[in-house]
């Protein structure tokens, strides 16, 4: 037993050694438990936040303004089913399988970004989402880009490419619309009020509370905290918001001179866990749309491997 | 018929003529052709491929240095049938740098088995730093055609809207900037 211990001691003084000078592990290499287990809940969850994030924006696809718009948004939402893809694939090399996490997103059982469980009220929102909801996303994904497990940082390296396009096309709808109509500016202002708070969650629970953030960092997975990323995309956000002529539903927001911070008011946290326990305004519906959606495509699977095995029995024949 | 996970297949995509086959990821299907049908719609949804290979994950001989170094029996006792001489196409990581640590196309050695063409190869190749080491039989490997380009990977091309480039945002906020001095301030 002592001796077993002081073995695993010396794996993990190696292993901690070698994220430390900046080496990424691969499967097959040797990894703690806890290491394997926080990454397979960390890569799935936002495999499934790839997933059910499409859903928000699809249903605006048939209502795009023009075809341009329209193609945009095709594009990008089929960009998200792929990062979805290149995720679970991450996850896979961990032995996690593809089977279990779907299952387990299907029954309700894995977690996915609470931001995705509000509803999409205006076109406006697919200016706002992309913007802010993919902006937030690319802060925590280009730290994720130099985490210390090889396949994750791989997927998150291409993720990161795409995703440039996502908070472009959503910021120059913003733009656009701001120097647009009346109605155009009331209807980007009202998805601003919609999206701005649930956006600020998506960097996860302050620092002195998050429990998962100590060891993810140690371990070279998450390099940069919650509470740095929120602060720096709050400063980005705010000065050119303003310039639009917009505002966020915020009272308390203050620039603080001393840091050059701007300061924003105490996020509902409760909302927060209530979102995430499945009492948020879309959950059900969420769930119940990717649950249609992998029940429709049932027969095209089963043709599929029903082809591949008849050609299988030719090829032996 | 149960609704049941599909095999999975690494996938290699090719940017340009000058550069190997890199490791981008895998998919799941029920056959090979499949496998490159999905591997086309999931990596290529930009303009930067102009070959693509799939291989079923059970063809691949993975190990990383750590295992190999780990297992002093590895390439003991393994000689394998001579009569059975095969292709083996070599794999490797050499890289630990950001966006360099993909597994790369290095060459090729002839083998009677996996353990053999690993040991081959890290004698031929293995002179630089290698992480990990894949081997897989060269007839195993699914390999899109020259004469793909046009139907797979020449129409992503025309679909600039999906490049961040197509949207100049940042000099159009210079613009609303210079229009609006002082504003967005505090």
């Amino acid at each position: 037993m002592e001796e077993e211990n002081q073995a695993y001691q010396v794996k993990l003084r190696e292993f901690e050694g070698r994220i430390a000078s900046g080496e990424k592990i691969e499967p097959g290499d040797w990894m703690p438990d806890e290491y394997r287990q926080q990454l397979i809940r960390m890569i799935s969850q936002h495999a499934h936040s790839e997933i059910v994030g499409m859903l928000p924006e699809g249903a605006w696809i048939t209502r795009a303004p023009n075809l341009r718009r329209k193609m945009v948004l095709l594009a990008k939402v089929q960009d998200e089913g792929g990062h979805g893809q290149y995720l679970y694939h991450a996850a896979e090399t961990l032995g996690a399988t593809r089977e279990e996490m779907i299952d387990a997103l299907l029954s309700g059982k894995a977690k996915y970004a609470s931001v995705f469980n509000y509803p999409t009220l205006n076109w406006a929102d697919m200016g706002v989402i992309g913007w802010l909801v993919d902006g937030a996303a690319i802060k925590n994904q280009t730290m994720l880009a130099q985490c210390s497990y090889g396949p994750y940082s791989r997927a998150m390296v291409r993720i990161c490419a795409e995703e440039g396009f996502h908070m472009k096309q959503g910021k120059e709808m913003v733009m656009r619309y701001a120097q647009g109509t009346d109605e155009q500016r009331i209807m980007t202002q009202d998805a601003l009020d919609r999206w701005w708070w649930p956006t600020l969650m998506m960097f996860g629970l302050p620092d002195d509370v998050s429990t998962n953030s100590p060891a993810l960092k140690r371990w070279g997975i998450k390099t940069r905290s919650n509470d740095t990323l929120r602060q720096e995309f709050i400063n980005e956000l705010i000065p050119e918001l303003y310039l639009l002529g917009f505002n966020v539903p915020d009272d308390d927001l203050t620039f603080d001179e001393e840091s050059g911070n701007w300061v924003s008011g105490d996020i509902d946290w409760d909302e927060f866990w209530r979102v995430i326990r499945g009492d948020g305004p879309c959950n059900k519906e969420r769930m119940e749309t990717r649950q249609k959606a992998h029940d429709d495509g049932l027969w095209v699977r089963e043709a599929l491997s029903a082809y591949a095995e008849r050609m299988q029995k030719r090829a032996e024949a | 018929m149960t609704d049941t996970q599909w095999p999975r297949f690494e996938v290699f995509l090719q940017d340009r003529p000058e550069t190997s086959h890199r490791n981008i990821g895998s998919v799941h299907a029920p056959d090979i052709e499949m496998a490159m049908m999905n591997a086309r719609d999931v990596f290529v949804r930009r303009p930067s491929c102009i070959s693509l290979w799939v291989v079923p994950v059970d063809a691949i001989y993975a190990k990383t240095v750590q295992e190999i170094e780990a297992d002093p029996e590895l390439f003991r006792d393994r000689l394998g049938d001579e009569s059975s001489v095969d292709k083996y196409d070599i794999f490797r990581k050499s890289s630990q740098r950001r966006a360099m640590t993909f597994v790369i196309y290095t060459g090729q050695v002839e083998a009677t088995s996996p353990e053999l063409a690993l040991q081959k190869a890290i004698e031929i190749f293995g002179d630089g730093t290698t992480y990990v080491w894949w081997v897989c039989p060269e007839r195993i490997i699914l390999r899109s055609q020259e004469s793909d380009i046009p139907s797979m990977f020449a129409p992503a091309k025309d679909k600039e809207y999906r490049q961040p480039r197509d949207y100049k945002v940042v000099s159009a906020m210079q613009e609303v900037k210079r229009e609006q001095p002082g504003k967005g301030g505090r």
